[in-house]
C-alpha cells in the first residue's frame, strides 16, 4: 500500500457503516485511530510502509458498533462520508468521525488482506 | 406602481385559486392555500424584522414558499392539460392503447451535500482584506416537492460548504430530475435603498476602496450580475412585495438522475451563474459532493403475496403449501401467514434477479392450473423450483407480479442489485451555538417563558398586534421580535423535516449549562469522542413534521 505523494492512489477497498450508538450523551464508536500528517509515521505497527501517514484503526472495542460493522485492527481509512483521510491531521481526521449530529458513518478501509484476495481470485482465472 | 403589484398579486392569487377549484382537486387546493397563508407570513416578518439573521431565515422561507407555489402552479397546469387533453380524446373516439405497464415509485434521499470553494492563499492564508460573509442555503426539487436546507454562513474561512441535513424525496419515479439549486445572499451592511443616509455616513468615514466601490455598484443596478431575485421567474408571477430586507440569488445549479444513485459518495459538476462582480459570488471548485440513494418500492415492500404450492425435495408429486411473499430480489416462501409476521424464518427463498427466467409450464395433467417455473444460475449450476397456485386466476395474478418486478428492476437498474439504505436523522437535542452579540434576549434582558405557539395562533396574535387590537405594551419592540422568533422557529419547523438549531436562546439557558468537558487526548490512542454534550432545556418545543 505505498503511495507516492502527488500521485493517484489505487487500492483494494471494503466499505463498512458505523451505526453510532447513543451511550447517554455521547455518541461512541468503539474504536481508536492512530497516525496522520502531524505524527511519526515510523511508530505505526500497522502499516507496511513506515513512511505512510495515513489514518489507521490501532484498537477496536470488542462487540462495539465498528466491530459489528466490520471494521478489523490495523484497518487503513482512506475516506469517511466522502472526506479524504488520506492527507489528514489526526485531529481533522478526529473530528470527521466524531460529528455529533450523524448518526452513521460510512468508511472505505483497505487493508492487505483485501489486496492479497483479489490478487488470488485474479490468478485463479 | 405599488398599486398595480398588489393587484396583480391578488389577481394571480385567485386565479391559481380557481384552477385549483376547477380540477376539484382538494389535496393541491390545500398545499397552495397553506403556502400562500405562508408566504404572507413570511412577508410580513421579513418587514418586521430587526436582526440581520432572523431577516436572512425569513427571505429564506420566503423564497421556499414562492418556489413551492410555482411547482402546484405548473402541476395544475399540467392536471389542467391532461384534463383537456382526455375529454378531447374521448370526443374523438381515439381512446389509444391501455396504459403500458408503469415502474414503481420509490424514496429517494440525497445526503451529506458538501460544496468545495476555492479562496485564493492570499485571502485564505494571510487573512487580508474584509472579511466577506456570504449566507447560503440549497433548494432541491424533485417532482412537486421541493425542501430546503439550513442556512449556512460561509466566509474565507470554511473550505467547504457543509450542509448536514438529510432530504428524503417519497415519491420519485425512475426518470426523476433532482434539481440542486444553492442561493447566496450576501451578509453585510444592508445595500437596499431605504438605508442610504446611514451607508453614506459609514461610507464618508471610511474611503471607498475598489471592491467595496465594485460591490456597490453592483448593488445598485440590480439588473447587472442576477436575472433573478426572489425565485427566478416567480417575480413576474408573484410580484415580491419591495419589503427591504436580504434577496438570495442564484449561484450554481446541478440536476441528479438515476444515473447519478449511488450507494457511495460521489461529486457532481455544478453549472455556476454569476460571476465575481456580483455581490453574493463565492469562488465554488465546480463540484458537489453528496450521497444520492434510492430505495424503490418493489425492493421495500411487498409487491405480492399469497397462497402457493411448490415442490420440494425430489419427489415429482411432493407438493407442499407455502405462504409465498414477493419483496425485493426473493421470493420468501413461509410455512404459514402467521410466520412472516412473526419474523421466522423462511422455509424456502428463492432469488428474484436479473438473470432470474421465469415461464409458465404446460398444463399439468392433475391440477387445474399452469406450474410456475422458476429458474437461476447458482454459481455455474441451474436451479428450478416449480411452483403452483390454487387457481388459473391466482397463477395469472402470479405472473404478473413477475413481470412487473421486473419491469420495476430493469427501470431502476442499479438500485435493485442491493438495498441502499437511507436513514433519517435521529431527533438530537439542539446543539450549542455561541451567542452573538446584540441577539434578542440581550434585548429583553429577562427569561421569557411561553407556551408552545401553533403557527396559526402566532400568526394570529401576530397580525392581532399589527393592526393595533391587542393594545401593545410598553415593551412593543421586543414582544414583536419575540413573536418573530417564535414565527420563525415555527415556520421552518412547518417547512422542513429536520429540527433546526436556534440561535440566541442560549443565552437564557448559560447558568443551567455544565462547561463542555474534554477528556485527555494522546494522539496515538484516541478511544470515542471525548467532548459531553451538556443536557439542555429548551423552552420552545417543537415537533418535526416528517
Amino acid at each position: 500500500m505505498s503511495f507516492i505523494p502527488g500521485q493517484p492512489v489505487s487500492a483494494v477497498v471494503q466499505r463498512i457503516e458505523i451505526h453510532k450508538l447513543w451511550d447517554g450523551d455521547n455518541l461512541i464508536l468503539g474504536f481508536s485511530i492512530g497516525g496522520g500528517i502531524d505524527q511519526d509515521p515510523s511508530q505505526n505497527p500497522f502499516s507496511e510502509d513506515k513512511a505512510d501517514k495515513g489514518i489507521y484503526v490501532t484498537r477496536v472495542s470488542k462487540g462495539g458498533p465498528a466491530e459489528v460493522a466490520g471494521l478489523r485492527l490495523g484497518d487503513k481509512i482512506m475516506q469517511v462520508n466522502g472526506w479524504d483521510m488520506t492527507m489528514v491531521t489526526h485531529d481533522q481526521a478526529r473530528k470527521k468521525l466524531t460529528k455529533k449530529n450523524e448518526d452513521v458513518v460510512r468508511l472505505l478501509v483497505t487493508r492487505r488482506s483485501l489486496e492479497d484476495a483479489v490478487r488470488q481470485s485474479m490468478m485463479q482465472h | 406602481m405599488e398599486e398595480k403589484l398588489r393587484i396583480l398579486e391578488d389577481l394571480n392569487m385567485i386565479y391559481i385559486r380557481q384552477i385549483a377549484l376547477s380540477l376539484k382537486d382538494s389535496d393541491i387546493q390545500k398545499k397552495i392555500d397553506y403556502e400562500i397563508r405562508m408566504r404572507e407570513g413570511a412577508c410580513k416578518l421579513l418587514a418586521a424584522c430587526s436582526q440581520r439573521d432572523q431577516a436572512l431565515e425569513a427571505s429564506k422561507s420566503l423564497l421556499t414558499c414562492n418556489a413551492r407555489i410555482m411547482a402546484y402552479m405548473s402541476e395544475l397546469q399540467r392536471m389542467k392539460e391532461a384534463q383537456v387533453m382526455q375529454r378531447v380524446a374521448r370526443r374523438s373516439f381515439d381512446a389509444g392503447p391501455m396504459d403500458d405497464r408503469s415502474p414503481c415509485k420509490g424514496k429517494v434521499a440525497i445526503s451529506d451535500l458538501r460544496i468545495p470553494l476555492m479562496w485564493k492563499d492570499t485571502e485564505y492564508f494571510k487573512n487580508k482584506g474584509e472579511l466577506h460573509r456570504c449566507a447560503v442555503f440549497c433548494l432541491l426539487q424533485l417532482g412537486g416537492e421541493i425542501f430546503d436546507t439550513d442556512m449556512v454562513m460561509v466566509d474565507r474561512t470554511l473550505t467547504d460548504i457543509c450542509f448536514d441535513n438529510t432530504i428524503v424525496f417519497n415519491e420519485a419515479s425512475p426518470g426523476f430530475e433532482l434539481r440542486v439549486e444553492l442561493y447566496s445572499c450576501c451578509s453585510e451592511e444592508d445595500y437596499s435603498a431605504g438605508s442610504t443616509p446611514r451607508k453614506l455616513a459609514s461610507k464618508l468615514s471610511s474611503s471607498l476602496g475598489r471592491s467595496a466601490g465594485k460591490k456597490m455598484r453592483a448593488a445598485l443596478e440590480p439588473g447587472a450580475c442576477s436575472t433573478t431575485s426572489n425565485g427566478g421567474g416567480a417575480t413576474i408571477l408573484l410580484p415580491v412585495p419591495s419589503v427591504p430586507g436580504p434577496k438570495y440569488h442564484l449561484l450554481a445549479h446541478t440536476t441528479l438522475n438515476l444515473s447519478h444513485v449511488q450507494d457511495s459518495f460521489r461529486t457532481h459538476d455544478l453549472t455556476i451563474t454569476g460571476n465575481e462582480e456580483c455581490s453574493y459570488w463565492l469562488p465554488l471548485y465546480g463540484g458537489v459532493c453528496c450521497r444520492l440513494a434510492a430505495q424503490p418500492h418493489c425492493m421495500t415492500q411487498q409487491m405480492m403475496s399469497g397462497c402457493l404450492r411448490v415442490k420440494l425435495g425430489g419427489e415429482p408429486q411432493g407438493w407442499t403449501n407455502v405462504y409465498g411473499v414477493l419483496k425485493g430480489t426473493n421470493l420468501f416462501c413461509y410455512h404459514q401467514k402467521e410466520d412472516m409476521e412473526a419474523n421466522v424464518e423462511p422455509v424456502l427463498t428463492i432469488g428474484i434477479n436479473k438473470e432470474t427466467r421465469i415461464r409458465a409450464a404446460e398444463k399439468d395433467p392433475h391440477s387445474k392450473a399452469q406450474n410456475i417455473c422458476i429458474t437461476n444460475q447458482y454459481g455455474g449450476e441451474e436451479v428450478t423450483h416449480t411452483l403452483a397456485a390454487d387457481s388459473r386466476e391466482d397463477t395469472q395474478r402470479w405472473m404478473e407480479a413477475f413481470w412487473q418486478q421486473f419491469y420495476d428492476m430493469s427501470q431502476w437498474r442499479q438500485c435493485c442489485d442491493d438495498l441502499m439504505k437511507i436513514e433519517l436523522p435521529s431527533p438530537r437535542k439542539p446543539a450549542i451555538v455561541t451567542p452573538k452579540q446584540g441577539s434578542l434576549y440581550h434585548e429583553m434582558g429577562e427569561c421569557v417563558q411561553t407556551p408552545f405557539y401553533t403557527f396559526t395562533e402566532a400568526v394570529a396574535e401576530f397580525e392581532a398586534i399589527d393592526c393595533h387590537k391587542i393594545k401593545p405594551s410598553d415593551t412593543i419592540e421586543p414582544y414583536r421580535g419575540f413573536c418573530c422568533r417564535i414565527m420563525l422557529s415555527l415556520l421552518r419547523s412547518e417547512l422542513c423535516c429536520p429540527p433546526i438549531t436556534m440561535t440566541g436562546e442560549v443565552t437564557l439557558m448559560r447558568s443551567y449549562l455544565t462547561p463542555p468537558s474534554t477528556g485527555p487526548r494522546d494522539p496515538n490512542h484516541f478511544c470515542h469522542p471525548c467532548d459531553q454534550q451538556p443536557s439542555l432545556d429548551v423552552n420552545f418545543k417543537y415537533s418535526s413534521i416528517n
